[in-house]
């Protein structure tokens, strides 16, 4: 069976994310460039480039997703975020064009997570962006797709390349379900392994020790 | 789902075997076997069929459909139809590697056999991929697929259900209405 030893918590996609996913921890810190709408007295030291003590209303700083969530309120006291260039106009007119050729892992590797956790800031262009990201995720399948279930054995690489963590992950799945189905066909599953734990761990043998 | 499993489940078919030793009725949980006489021929599930071949009690007479010419004609249909066309088995695939591996010699042609099958195996994978991404452009809710067996839908089963759960949650996005506020 291909049970692993240590099953990762999934990402959550859609407006939610999972508090225990690596992949959500590490797509929170991806900066985004924001505004402040008020003062923030004595943070100064938070801004590098400026050296006042406090931050005044109207500075443009980049801040890290999980700090602009938290911060950012309904009444918009307090900061204003602007969306990166991957999802304004310009780059959605080429995601509309042609999804396949886009490198989204350059974009940033949590294109369609990001984008996800955006629509929380609510800007005026949120369904437009919502329906990019779906549009582009549909285009880019039948590529996924197919170079996952006919890449038996290769380098995968170059394929792997361009696709952002989402895409990644099917990737991986596609990929799973035909290895299995070849080493099947093979005769070579019922082949004893010894795990992969064991392997790494390194254990010494008896006779090792014993001489 | 592993294809470990699915032959598993496989082994249950029944195939026809000459057995060259005699034996009463056994009874088994699953059902009775019949009278071994040597020389006439007996349906056994396969399981019992392999291991009888293994230890050299018997000859495995191969079923029907696993013969070119039907199986030329299974794959030329296969081609020139967008469905799905109907098999003889629904384990064709597990069927021919177990009785290919283990009692070739008992099989005319086996070499052309299990071209033809993989020939099959290919078209119709190359099908199910097709009316997958075109499940997925389109958006629709339910899709409907005769004639399928469980090999086929076990390859594609963990990527097409993971894309499926991503793509819906996508769309969740479009609607407004949000579950949580800070």
């Amino acid at each position: 069976m291909d049970s692993q030893s240590y099953m990762p918590v999934p990402p959550g996609i859609g407006m939610e994310d999972n508090f225990f996913s690596l992949d959500d921890i590490l797509l929170s810190h991806e900066r985004l460039p924001c505004s402040t709408e008020s003062a923030f007295p004595r943070l100064g030291f938070l801004e590098k480039s400026s050296e006042t003590r406090d931050i005044p209303e109207g500075t443009k700083m980049e801040m890290p997703l999980w700090l602009a969530k938290g911060l950012y309120e309904r009444k918009r006291r307090v900061l204003s975020v602007e969306l990166p260039k991957v999802y304004r106009e310009g780059w959605r007119t080429v995601f509309g064009a042609d999804p396949t050729v886009v490198d989204l892992h350059k974009m940033g590797p949590y294109y369609y997570g990001l984008g996800s956790q955006l629509l929380h800031f609510d800007s005026p262009e949120n369904p437009e962006i919502a329906n990019t990201i779906l549009q582009t995720f549909i285009g880019r399948f039948r590529r996924t797709m197919d170079s996952s279930q006919n890449a038996y054995n290769e380098d995968t690489s170059a394929l792997v390349e361009r696709l952002d963590c989402l895409e990644r992950s099917l990737f991986k799945a596609g990929q799973s379900g035909l290895n299995s189905f070849q080493l099947w066909e093979k005769g070579r599953s019922s082949h004893l392994t010894a795990s992969s734990l064991v392997i790494n761990y390194r254990k010494r043998k008896i006779t090792d020790l014993q001489a | 789902m592993d294809p470990p499993e699915v032959e598993f489940l496989a082994e249950k078919e029944l195939v026809k075997i000459i057995p060259n030793f005699s034996l009463d009725k056994i009874y088994l949980i699953g059902g009775d076997l019949g009278p071994f006489n040597p020389g006439l021929p007996v349906e056994v599930p396969v399981w019992l069929a392999l291991n009888l071949k293994q230890r050299q009690k018997c000859r495995i007479v191969p079923p029907e459909w696993m013969d070119t010419d039907k199986l030329e004609e299974i794959r030329e249909q296969e081609r020139k139809l967008d469905t799905f066309t109907p098999i003889p088995s629904p384990y064709y695939m597990e069927l021919t590697k177990l009785l290919l591996n283990h009692c070739a010699d008992n099989i005319p042609k086996a070499d052309e056999i299990r071209t033809l099958v993989k020939d099959i195996w290919d078209t119709r994978v190359a099908k199910l991929r097709l009316s997958a991404d075109s499940f997925i452009s389109r958006q629709e809710a339910h899709a409907q697929l005769d004639n399928l067996t469980l090999m086929e839908i076990n390859t594609t089963r963990s990527f097409l259900l993971d894309s499926l759960n991503y793509m819906y949650k996508l769309r969740s996005n479009l609607q407004p209405g949000r579950s949580q506020d800070y």
